[in-house]
């Protein structure tokens, strides 16, 4: 009866490794080794460039995703970021101009994509009213004279551009193109 | 589904952040490589976990995990090249009696670092060394001049 051993599968010794000077089989390849060195000096050169990218806020939360936009007829001025973060909170400053006032109270149609992808989480001050529908929600807030000034905390859940349209009602409607970051 | 391709990512991401970073003399951990690992580890595992702290998202991120490790190791095994891409090939520091310059400059290994090497393989002075090797765990191989 054969043993276990000369059972299991063989093969003959050899050096798969190169040598070096035909002399030691170390697998040392400079040719290989000066690629590498090259590849790994271009990872940190684009490392670096991210995280100097990061500082200056191109991939959100710094100087660069800061943006304003605001209706030519005053009613609205928005503060928003154009580069949000997935899953990251943020916030969208609306301040309603003396034309977005009336008769105590102010109102403002804000696009759905608010909710959807930008994920809108709460609004301060809590508005008297939301109305649905138009592809928006029309929020009524109580409101006395300028400056007044309302915030959408966000959370984006979708990952890609979003468009975010806001307007007081018979005005201009503000467009703010907004990009989330995974 | 979105734990398993971040899992993928967070794995494949690391091992490129480990491997670019230049390998060092010594096979044992020091400190500093103790605060990358557990640091790096961290980042990566809050945004493959998300929000989902449940006991289901946990195994599946292991499992993900385990079989890209054992994907790359059976890969390694089977194309040599691959091994060489993600471990790296050793590197000849000293041959003959003459630094390899260029190699020690890019694993920033020193004189002292093979001088120690060689020491603890009973060599007194570098003209016993034939060749000295950094090999890719980090450790110096020392082969001694014969006689």
């Amino acid at each position: 009866m054969p043993s276990a051993d000369s059972e299991s599968p063989t093969k003959p010794v050899e050096d798969s490794a190169s040598r070096v000077d035909d002399d030691i089989a170390v697998g040392f390849d400079l040719a290989f080794q000066r690629r590498w060195w090259r590849f790994e000096f271009a990872v940190w050169t684009v490392f670096t460039t991210l995280v100097v990218l990061a500082m200056f806020g191109c991939f959100g939360r710094g100087h660069f995703a800061k943006a304003r936009t605001a209706a030519h007829d005053g009613s609205l001025d928005v503060q928003y970021d154009r580069i949000e973060r997935f899953g990251s909170p943020s916030v969208v400053t609306v301040t309603f101009g003396p034309r977005a006032i009336h008769g105590g109270k102010a109102q403002l149609w804000v696009s759905e994509s608010l909710m959807n992808a930008l994920g809108n989480q709460r609004v301060v001050p809590q508005p008297v009213e939301a109305i649905l529908g138009d592809g928006g929600i029309l929020y009524t807030f109580a409101a006395t004279k300028p400056p007044a000034t309302a915030e959408f905390a966000l959370q984006p859940r979708a990952v890609g551009g979003a468009n975010l349209q806001l307007r007081v009602p018979d005005s201009e409607t503000v467009n703010a193109r907004i990009f989330v970051m995974p | 589904m979105t734990t398993v391709v971040h899992a993928i990512a967070g794995y494949f991401f690391m091992l490129l952040v480990l491997r670019v970073l230049a390998r060092r003399p010594g096979s044992q951990m020091t400190p500093s490589d103790f605060v990358l690992v557990f640091l790096i580890g961290g980042v990566v595992l809050l945004a493959t976990m998300e929000n989902d702290r449940s006991e289901t998202n946990a195994v599946l991120t292991v499992i993900t995990v385990g079989i890209c490790h054992r994907i790359v190791s059976h890969l390694k095994q089977r194309f040599p090249r691959v091994g060489a891409l993600i471990d790296g090939t050793p590197l000849v520091l000293l041959k003959d009696g003459k630094w390899q310059t260029e190699a020690m400059g890019k694993a920033h290994v020193t004189d002292d670092d093979v001088m120690a090497a060689a020491r603890s393989k009973g060599a007194k002075t570098l003209s016993q060394v034939k060749y000295a090797i950094l090999e890719r765990n980090g450790g110096i191989s020392i082969i001694k001049n014969n006689g």
